[in-house]
């Protein structure tokens, strides 16, 4: 049930695309009408304003970390195995 | 109705239960220990939901005053969902031939309601080394030479945080002589940080956080079902109880919620990449006990309570996906959507829940906690775990599904035949089921809070909000889907102080210290300490045949003399001198006598 349904989306792709176009384009419209009465903020006034706050904040934690990634942080799959793998050979030398 | 429940004074320590079912479980086989399995844990959420409120089971040690059962609404509902998560993980792992990780998982539960019900810091501190000693066996019993590694530095880790906490009782003992387990009293700060340390390590604040990833990733999977509900909603809870309020934690739990998240975007373990959102969902509660307001400790509790039923379907659906292809991580996996169909969707509905999509458990516990920020004009902190929501979103909603179950047409690997087991399968739905039930009916939750609750999630402007951040996180996702493709790398995290920073120490040791013995040392021996001993013997030995000898000599010679001269008066050696002598005595003694008798 839950395969062929999958399938089914699959074989029409450029459907799924227009309606996830359809439903983000009808947030931004939809956003337009909806009553406003307990702003904390001002993003609670513009309109569209949460979905462009989604959007960059998805698009920043990619990038951000990605960077910290790349600059700092990436090492090989086995790096800590590889430590010990070294140390025990070296251990082994000196006995 | 709940009222009516808890007013008598009926109390049984349902962790009893648990340490009495451990001891039993053992000795049973085929379906009596499967109905066992699951009465066991059923018995004590009936127990917890018939408790008493009050002070119950209380002991007089030494002069301190021991509470075992101190039963109000704050314990009863942390007790309430580790009942229910007690449950769904002994039905996930019904399907294990040998007993003993429902052994440690059942002793684990039951250190977890200990501390839950402790009602003072020396009962909780037994039972907070239980949650460490038990928990260390599921990490051993995968069995491999790695989770054998992760386990020595767990218990190492939490050894550390488990003396902070024990030095910061005494201190507090000390200082005021209470040991009561509650809202930490002012004017003992040296206390109040330790216990802090010790309660911020067991919910993994950074940088006391590493041994989560570390030991969750290398657990057994249903060892890591049970760990990832119990440690660190326990921790919130002592938070919640000793230091809500403390402004400090509002700063550490909003840089909590976003570490997590920039950490599983580097993360290409599936279970290391939920762990690091266990650390960014257990940001919000802390932060909420910073707040510390009514709504934003209701908000705490209420996540806890949502939190630990999606991060164990979570768990429980990639830890199926590890069961029957023995592979974790997302640069292997992918394509898996036409061979294990039901477990995308529970793990959809987890990840959909943990991303606080409307109709699903987060919506209604992640929002209380933002809402508390919000009402406290805390705008930043609001803002910050607003965007860290769309980061789990991001990952847990997205990026797990996505890399496991398609981004591949076909697996890599000979794709598995069936599902998991019927009993993991179960242990899911009924985990879907709460997390789309709590979603849709939020009072459930609510009745349990420790204060009334008077907030309404489903009003039409949050719900807007919501669904705009969150499908266009979506779309930032399909948008960037090539710099998330998943490689076989690791990311360096603090645990590298211990895991690697070890070696690195020992290799200093090795090389500048041995090194500075070896060659600095032994030259400075020769050439300056050697020939200055020397010269001190020299001196040391004329200062003893010059002027020890010459005086002892001299001594000996005067000795001599003075002696023989002695002799001359006192030992002539002649009997009339020794008669002429004793005489001469006795005659003045007469003489003596007789004056003194005339006068």
């Amino acid at each position: 049930m839950i395969v062929r349904f999958i399938s089914w989306l699959r074989a029409h792709m450029l459907l799924v695309k227009g309606c996830s176009y359809a439903v983000l384009g009808g947030m931004i419209i939809g956003d337009l009408f909806i009553p406003r009465h307990h702003a904390h903020f001002i993003g609670d006034i513009i309109p569209g304003f949460w979905a462009a706050f989604g959007f960059i904040a998805c698009v920043l934690i990619i990038i951000v970390s990605k960077w910290l990634g790349t600059a700092f942080l990436f090492r090989p799959d086995d790096y800590y195995e590889a430590a010990e793998a070294h140390k025990k050979a070296s251990e082994g030398e000196m006995k | 109705m709940i009222e009516s429940l808890h007013a008598g004074s009926f109390f049984f320590h349902p962790a009893l239960l648990f340490f009495i079912g451990a001891c039993i479980l053992p000795f049973l086989k085929g379906w009596v220990r499967n109905i066992f399995l699951i009465a066991v844990p059923l018995a004590a959420l009936a127990l917890v939901i018939f408790l008493g409120y009050g002070m119950h089971w209380q002991l007089h040690v030494a002069g301190l005053e021991i509470t075992l059962g101190r039963v109000d609404r704050m314990a009863l509902v942390f007790a309430h969902i580790f009942c229910v998560m007690a449950v769904i993980g002994s039905l996930y792992g019904m399907h294990l031939k040998e007993n003993w990780q429902h052994v440690a998982a059942w002793g684990y539960v039951g250190s977890a309601l200990g501390c839950t019900f402790a009602g003072d810091y020396l009962s909780l501190f037994l039972f907070w080394e239980g949650l460490m000693v038990t928990s260390v066996c599921l990490v051993w019993m995968r069995g491999t030479e790695e989770s054998l590694k992760a386990g020595f530095r767990y218990v190492l880790v939490h050894t550390f945080g488990g003396l902070c906490l024990l030095c910061g009782i005494f201190v507090l003992y000390f200082k005021t002589g209470d040991i009561t387990f509650g809202p930490m009293i002012s004017g003992v700060p040296v206390a109040a940080w330790l216990i802090m340390i010790g309660f911020l390590l067991n919910a993994a604040v950074p940088p006391l956080h590493a041994w989560l990833p570390d030991a969750y990733g290398s657990a057994t999977v249903v060892g890591s079902v049970f760990m990832c509900a119990y440690t660190t909603k326990t921790a919130v809870y002592t938070l919640a109880r000793v230091f809500a309020g403390y402004d400090i934690l509002i700063p550490l739990g909003v840089a909590m919620a976003l570490y997590g998240v920039v950490y599983a975007v580097l993360e290409n373990d599936t279970r290391r990449l939920l762990s690091y959102h266990i650390i960014s969902q257990v940001g919000y509660m802390v932060a909420g006990v910073g707040i510390g307001t009514e709504m934003a400790i209701n908000g705490a509790c209420a996540h806890a309570y949502a939190h630990i039923l999606y991060k164990s379907l979570l768990f429980m659906g990639v830890g199926s996906v590890i069961h029957v292809t023995g592979k974790s991580k997302f640069s292997e996996l992918g394509g898996l959507w036409k061979y294990l169909p039901w477990t995308f969707v529970f793990t959809l509905i987890g990840g959909l829940s943990i991303s606080a999509f409307p109709f699903f458990s987060g919506f209604i516990s992640k929002s209380m906690v933002i809402a508390g920020a919000w009402n406290d004009h805390l705008n930043w902190a609001a803002l910050l775990l607003t965007m860290a929501s769309a980061g789990t979103f991001l990952h847990t909603g997205l990026k797990v599904p996505y890399f496991i179950w398609f981004n591949r047409e076909e697996p890599l690997f000979e794709p598995p035949k069936k599902e998991a087991p019927w009993n993991m399968m179960a242990a899911m739905a009924i985990g879907s089921y709460f997390c789309i039930m709590l979603g849709c009916n939020p009072q459930f939750l609510y009745s349990m809070l420790p204060y009334p609750v008077d907030y309404h999630p489903y009003t039409a402007t949050h719900i807007m909000e919501s669904y705009q951040i969150l499908l266009f996180t979506m779309f930032g996702f399909f948008l960037l889907l090539g710099k998330l493709k998943p490689k076989p790398l690791v990311g360096l995290d603090v645990d590298w102080f211990y895991r690697r920073g070890s070696t690195h120490f020992m290799n200093f040791c090795r090389n500048v210290p041995a090194a500075v013995d070896k060659n600095f040392m032994t030259t400075l021996h020769s050439t300056v300490a050697l020939p200055l001993l020397r010269l001190c013997s020299k001196i040391a030995s004329w200062h003893d045949t010059k002027v020890v000898d010459g005086f002892v000599d001299g001594m000996a010679d005067n000795v001599l003399k003075l002696s023989r001269n002695l002799r001359f008066i006192a030992q002539p050696g002649s009997l009339s001198k020794y008669l002429a002598g004793m005489l001469t005595f006795l005659a003045a003694t007469v003489l003596a006598a007789v004056a003194l008798a005339i006068y």
